[in-house]
């Protein structure tokens, strides 16, 4: 057990004096064993699984079914966005434009259905198709990054931060210079904000929608499971997860993330896939732009400074992927994603200035960073 | 002949396309004088100038690591946290019963001082624990966020002394009509006269410091150091530069450039609060690329991130002028990042 403990030390030892010197690490010891190994890849998990030990003593009602059908409906764009960001990431790119097309779904489909509802348009209609219009214009920004990126030979980094400007302003207009769009039906905040099923522990149980004797007066008696947010998020996240890992699509991402030239010489299309990644990555933050609609019921554009796509990036890192390239799993960027909801959860309800939320997640990420750098050879 | 008339023509057009950002500007002064009668003139210019301060600032801060070939994502926010910490140290000064003028240049020295550990830990981080650059800078930009945000709690610093707003908002030189100068104060003058003011104090403040840091970048072993390490890192370290050094030294400039844009900010606009320079990283990074460096490293001088800088500067100040709403500058910034760097494909040497 002492000697156990006593070799655990050298790789932190190595850790201090930078990724070089690792290699002596690999001796043995600790991360040699099975259980060691299992730890240190998925270290974001092991200690999502100990924040959420610690936050259930330091606040009442963090440990919660309902605490934790909201953790997961308020990040359902989290999910959806670092989603999206692995994809990118894993060729060795970035999508720095991700957060401001969330805007652009968002407020673009609330004016659509504005506009259409004012005009007398039966209801069905009227949402087919402002999700139509929403869905389809959040194509076009990952179209133009993957043109830029491979006709006219712009770094990603650029490319995207450019269209960020560009989706930013085009939202901004939309929204009229900082106003949230108002006037989409309210109808689609009942399926933004349902729940698969209702318990009455006195009477009965219903799907998808509140029994009709339940106001707002008596809300908090009945018991709602599984939010329709959720069915979104797996929806997305089992598709990409399978495209990525059981797909000759997802082997080709990797291998262009792992060598450019070498995926050129395999005989990959690596100009069409690139498009494809850029397009699929602007396409899935149009959905959890659109989705967010559906749970406000109004446009809200992309605040400044609200970093989503840098937080998604965060989420990617901290789930294992690597910003060079070739590593990453869908997986992985959800466990990401919660331990970032988790911690930001966990601190309100503790009392703890929301603040603090901000610095965790820098240390994290750095910490993620030097463990990924610390053990190459085990990812 | 027919090959020399060629060869004059392509070295015209290389001409052309290496300057391609100043016949920009020219064409943008065009079009805004076009536009709107208002525009040409000595006012307008230094209005641009002076709405045009932070991004100066921020560029530099970011030329300084894109030259080495990092980026830092933390400036717009090392910038909040710098508006927060100046505000805050001169209301303490001045509760402590310093006079105004000594709690604002003991608040803003001290800022200085602070400014220079966000970039002591990213440099740390990045060149000795090898943290790629966007994850060190941008778990900074949290860290800056948090604290801002908890010195703050969600109220924007007030209670600054007013000779803050005085300086900040003053011109260094004062004409009066009668032809008398007077330095820093404006001169009372008759209703109806008109004080021509010339060099607004920030944009002195401003160009003081980035005056000292192109000639390190130009002229010193230092600044051939960075250059050398955004080139080729491995041949820098190979030639005996020690580049670990440089590296937290180009960060800990950068963070120094983004403390002088919350300075800055604090006396023009008398308060601090953490997202004072929220949406400015697209803005820093721009001005820098606009400029010609290159992301992979190695290229960008001070001057060019200048009229890089310059460009949107014009733009932001042109457009309010003639009455166009803000997301336009938006859309265009991000517009002509984009296209700087396709030009700077057509006519690759434009640094060298």
């Amino acid at each position: 057990m002492a000697d156990q403990g006593r070799r655990a030390v050298r790789p932190a030892r190595s850790l201090a004096s930078g990724g070089g010197a690792v290699g002596d690490g690999a001796g043995g010891g600790f991360f040699q064993t099975t259980f060691g190994r299992f730890s240190a890849r998925n270290w974001a998990l092991i200690f999502l699984i100990m924040m959420i030990v610690v936050f259930s003593f330091t606040g009442r009602g963090f440990f919660d079914i309902v605490n934790f059908q909201n953790i997961i409906h308020l990040s359902t764009g989290a999910f959806l966005l670092a989603a999206a960001e692995t994809l990118v990431v894993i060729t060795g790119g970035i999508d720095l434009s991700i957060g401001y097309v969330y805007g652009l779904a968002s407020v673009l489909g609330a004016k659509v259905m504005q506009i259409l509802g004012a005009g007398g348009m039966a209801l069905p209609g009227v949402i087919a198709l402002g999700m139509l219009a929403a869905l389809l214009a959040s194509i076009l920004p990952g179209l133009g990054n993957g043109l830029l990126i491979t006709r006219f030979k712009v770094p990603p980094f650029i490319a995207t931060m450019g269209m960020w400007g560009i989706c930013n302003g085009v939202t901004l207009f939309l929204s009229d210079g900082f106003m949230p769009v108002m006037g989409a039906p309210s109808q689609i905040n009942d399926i933004g904000n349902s729940y698969f099923l209702y318990i009455d522990p006195s009477r009965s149980v219903s799907f998808f929608s509140k029994p009709p004797h339940i106001t707002m007066t008596n809300i908090r008696s009945i018991l709602r499971l599984v939010p329709n947010s959720l069915f979104l998020t797996l929806l997305v996240l089992l598709i990409l997860g399978f495209v990525m890992s059981r797909t000759r699509f997802g082997r080709h991402t990797y291998a262009i993330g792992g060598s450019m030239d070498a995926a050129v010489r395999a005989g990959i299309d690596v100009d069409r896939h690139l498009v494809m990644i850029y397009a699929i990555s602007s396409f899935v933050s149009g959905i959890a732009g659109l989705f967010n609609l559906f749970q406000t019921g109004i446009g809200n554009y992309t605040p400044s400074g609200a970093n989503y796509e840098l937080m998604a990036v965060a989420a990617v890192v901290i789930g294992g992927a690597s910003l060079t390239g070739g590593k990453g799993r869908i997986l992985g960027t959800a466990v990401g994603v919660l331990v970032l909801a988790v911690l930001e959860n966990g601190l309100q309800i503790a009392g703890i200035s929301a603040f603090y939320r901000y610095i965790g997640v820098g240390v994290l990420l750095t910490i993620a960073v030097i463990i990924d750098r610390a053990f190459p050879d085990l990812f | 002949m027919h090959t020399d008339s060629a060869d004059q023509k392509s070295s015209l057009q290389e001409r052309l396309g290496r300057n391609w950002i100043a016949i920009f500007i020219l064409l943008l002064v065009l079009l805004f004088s076009v536009s709107s009668r208002a525009f040409f003139s000595i006012d307008t210019a230094q209005l641009i100038f002076f709405n045009g301060t932070e991004v100066f600032l921020l560029g530099i801060a970011e030329l300084f690591v894109i030259i080495t070939g990092g980026i830092d994502l933390s400036v717009g926010f090392v910038m909040g946290f710098s508006t927060v910490v100046t505000s805050k140290l001169i209301v303490m000064f001045a509760g402590l019963g310093f006079s105004p003028l000594a709690s604002i240049l003991a608040g803003s020295a001290a800022m200085m001082v602070i400014g220079l550990f966000p970039g002591l830990v990213n440099g740390w981080l990045v060149a000795y624990l090898r943290v790629p650059a966007f994850i060190a800078t941008f778990s900074m930009l949290g860290v800056t966020h948090g604290i801002s945000e908890l010195m703050t709690q969600g109220i924007p610093t007030k209670n600054l002394p007013s000779l803050a707003g005085i300086i900040g908002n003053g011109s260094f030189l004062y004409i009066a009509p009668n032809g008398a100068l007077s330095f820093f104060a404006r001169p009372q003058v008759a209703r109806g006269q008109t004080v021509i003011a010339i060099l607004p104090n920030m944009v002195v403040f401003a160009f003081f410091f980035i005056l000292i840091f192109a000639f390190i970048l130009g002229r010193m072993k230092f600044g051939r150091h960075l250059y050398a390490i955004g080139g080729n890192i491995d041949a820098a370290t190979r030639s005996g530069i020690n580049v670990k050094h440089d590296l937290v030294k180009a960060y800990v400039i950068s963070s120094l450039f983004a403390s002088l844009a919350g300075v800055s900010y604090v006396m023009k606009y008398i308060t601090g609060k953490p997202d004072a320079g929220a949406n400015m990283l697209l803005e820093a990074i721009a001005a820098v690329v606009i400029g010609g460096a290159s992301m992979a490293g190695g290229s960008g001088t001070v001057g060019r991130t200048i009229l890089g800088a310059l460009v949107i500067a014009i733009l932001e100040t042109g457009l309010r002028i003639i009455g166009m709403q803000t997301f336009m500058t938006y859309i265009l910034v991000g517009a002509i990042l984009i296209l700087a760097v396709i030009i700077d494909q057509v006519f690759p040497n434009r640094n060298r």
